[in-house]
């Protein structure tokens, strides 16, 4: 029997002819395997397909030999796709000629039933086939980025993928934290008018006058312009718009008053007048694209009348935890069981970033998981994390459950303590996060990973390394790892120090309620003595407003 | 030797491949006794994975030695 096996990630011709030659066979029977779209009501856009190249090779012609002596045939040719493949086209092809039909209708039956019993070919569900890796020819050249990336490269990774998300216009009041997208400038002179900086009475500037006559009362919100003569005061309030221009404020400290009648008993060389646009001048500059929105700027622009700014969106957060171990905090945790902190922490970490959250806990079994979750749904947020589940334990799948929703691992470790076992995944715009399953290991991927992620999303700067010197010795074994150490920003005689937290172990939470910052202790460096200078990265507390 | 993972068991041990280098050769049992100890999250898999010396289906007897490829099949799911 004439043979021909391709495993090939290209997309499998439309036409094809017969292997054996014309006037051979008098059957042709071709079959193609074309993926289905919908699987269970879910939707399928792509399977990925990986093959242990070499032996399924050998394995399909074994197999074609030996059904070729039960059904003579002619000629086999199989055709079967590795990588990723879109719904709707075919992922396997059989062709095979006989010299009559029933042999090679019974042989390629059977090729079927026995390929998806004894050939080394794997496929997965692809949620996104666009966000896949590109296709593979042998897929064990393949397997996860072996690579353990710096905390730097870990960063610039993270800050590379994630894009500032389309802006949107929020309402003042939904506006805090959010990163300003347009640059507002002032619509009219602030302040709109010339206004009293006092409570007292308004005089021509320049008036020599000792005595004057009170000729009219203005309140705060009083709009009426007139000129005054030689001799004349007006009463003003604070805030008041003066009646005219080339007018002094007399503080009413400095006056007295009989009727309508005042006396001058001192002049400051001071106006008393904040003059019309001496803040800012219509069409300056008030605040810059790019600037977070802290409570003053929001101020700012409400006085400013912008209303309605163009600023970052609320990113759409979904925050699973995994892990058979850990009950709800109101539990009492049975013997070999702990009580989730990580929720908790994550929900109050994410309180300080504006965005949706959404918090779940999934099955510790994958398949009661993946069931739990809803696909659809999650292709439309922008920020999946999982915690635990990043390492390599049997139970732990975090990476199956985040490539099954079409995310493709961009890196699954860094080489920092703790948090090491970090997985960061991308498809297209939507980024996730395996977050080691440790407390201590949350809080410092949450804000070396997480916290960059958001504030690239919002479109934000993210600023470099502070230093600051150390408040203490920090009494540390060299590690061949990067350390993001737990610290306490201080102030010490108005200048800002480092003070290290003892921890015990990733799972150490009981220096969280003081830190407030990380201490980068480079690889190898041991012990660092009290005021030596070192790089830190702030908490999220901090770093936003 | 050269040990392939995959699909996914190479989530489990988080490569697709590990050199071993075993003083002499080994039966199945030593094998896996030989990969538990690096990956322990294999054990969950070991009944349903098939092992494969230098592309065939090994028999239950088979010796896995230097210079062999081995690989860990879980269930395959082709065609």
């Amino acid at each position: 029997m004439i043979i021909d096996i391709q495993l090939t990630a290209a997309p499998i011709p439309e036409n094809l002819s017969p292997l054996s030659p014309p006037g051979a066979h008098g059957a042709f029977l071709e079959f193609r395997g074309i993926i289905r779209a919908e699987e269970g009501g879910q939707p399928v856009p792509a399977l990925e397909y990986e093959a242990y190249s070499k032996m399924a090779e050998r394995e399909i012609r074994r197999l074609l030999e030996s059904l070729a002596a039960l059904h003579p045939c002619l000629a086999a040719r199989v055709i079967h796709r590795v990588g990723v493949v879109p719904a709707g086209e075919p992922a396997v092809y059989v062709g095979v000629t006989s010299r009559h039909r029933a042999a090679a209708f019974a042989l390629l039956d059977e090729f079927m039933n026995r390929v998806k019993q004894d050939v080394p070919i794997w496929k997965r569900r692809v949620l996104s086939p666009a966000a896949a890796a590109p296709p593979k020819s042998d897929s064990h050249a393949s397997g996860p980025p072996a690579a353990l990336l710096s905390l730097d490269e870990a960063m610039a990774e993270i800050r590379s993928r994630c894009q500032p998300l389309p802006a949107v216009r929020a309402p003042l009041a939904d506006a805090l934290g959010r990163v300003l997208r347009e640059t507002v400038c002032a619509p009219e002179d602030l302040p709109p008018f010339d206004r009293s900086a006092r409570d007292g009475y308004a005089v021509l500037a320049d008036d020599p006058s000792e005595v004057f006559h009170v000729v009219d009362t203005l309140l705060a919100a009083d709009w009426k312009p007139r000129a005054l003569q030689s001799g004349q005061a007006v009463r003003v309030a604070t805030g008041t718009a003066l009646p005219c221009g080339g007018l002094r404020v007399v503080m009413q400290e400095q006056v007295e008053r009989d009727g309508n009648r005042i006396r001058i008993l001192k002049r400051d060389r001071a106006t008393h007048i904040r003059l019309r646009g001496e803040d800012v001048k219509a069409g300056q500059p008030l605040a810059q694209a790019g600037v977070r929105l802290n409570a003053g700027a929001l101020a700012l622009l409400a006085a400013a009348g912008c209303v309605q700014p163009l600023v970052s969106p609320l990113p759409r957060v979904a925050h699973f935890t995994t892990g058979g171990e850990i009950v709800p905090p109101h539990q009492t945790p049975e013997p070999g069981q702990i009580r989730d902190s990580n929720s908790t922490l994550i929900r109050g970490l994410l309180q300080n970033i504006p965005c949706d959250l959404e918090q779940d806990h999934l099955s510790e079994d994958f398949e009661t998981a993946w069931r739990q979750l809803d696909p659809g749904h999650l292709a439309q947020l922008d920020l999946i994390l999982v915690s635990g589940g990043a390492s390599v334990g049997d139970r732990d799948f975090t990476r199956p459950l985040l490539e099954r929703l079409g995310f493709q691992i961009i890196f699954a470790q860094v080489n920092v303590r703790p948090g090491k076992p970090l997985l960061f995944g991308a498809d297209g715009a939507r980024i996730a996060f395996g977050l080691p399953g440790n407390p201590l290991s949350h809080f410092v991927c949450f804000h070396f990973a997480v916290a960059l992620a958001l504030a690239r999303m919002a479109g934000g700067e993210t600023p470099p390394f502070p230093r600051a010197p150390l408040a203490g010795k920090l009494d540390d074994e060299p590690c061949p790892r990067e350390t993001l150490w737990p610290a306490r920003l201080e102030w010490n005689a108005g200048a800002p120090r480092l003070r290290p937290l003892a921890w015990a172990s990733s799972g150490d939470l009981t220096c969280l309620p003081a830190a407030n910052a990380l201490i980068r202790v480079p690889p190898n460096q041991g012990l660092l003595p009290a005021g030596a200078e070192v790089d830190f990265l702030p908490a999220a507390a901090m770093i936003f407003p | 030797m050269r040990v392939l993972f995959f699909a996914q068991l190479k989530d489990v041990t988080g490569c697709h491949a590990v050199d071993l280098d075993p003083p002499s050769p080994l039966d199945s049992n030593g094998l896996w006794a030989a990969l538990l100890e690096k990956f322990p999250g294999l054990a969950a898999h070991r009944a349903s994975v098939r092992l494969a010396r230098n592309c065939e289906y090994a028999a239950p007897e088979a010796r896995f030695a230097r210079g062999d490829e081995v690989a860990l099949l879980p269930p395959v799911s082709g065609g």
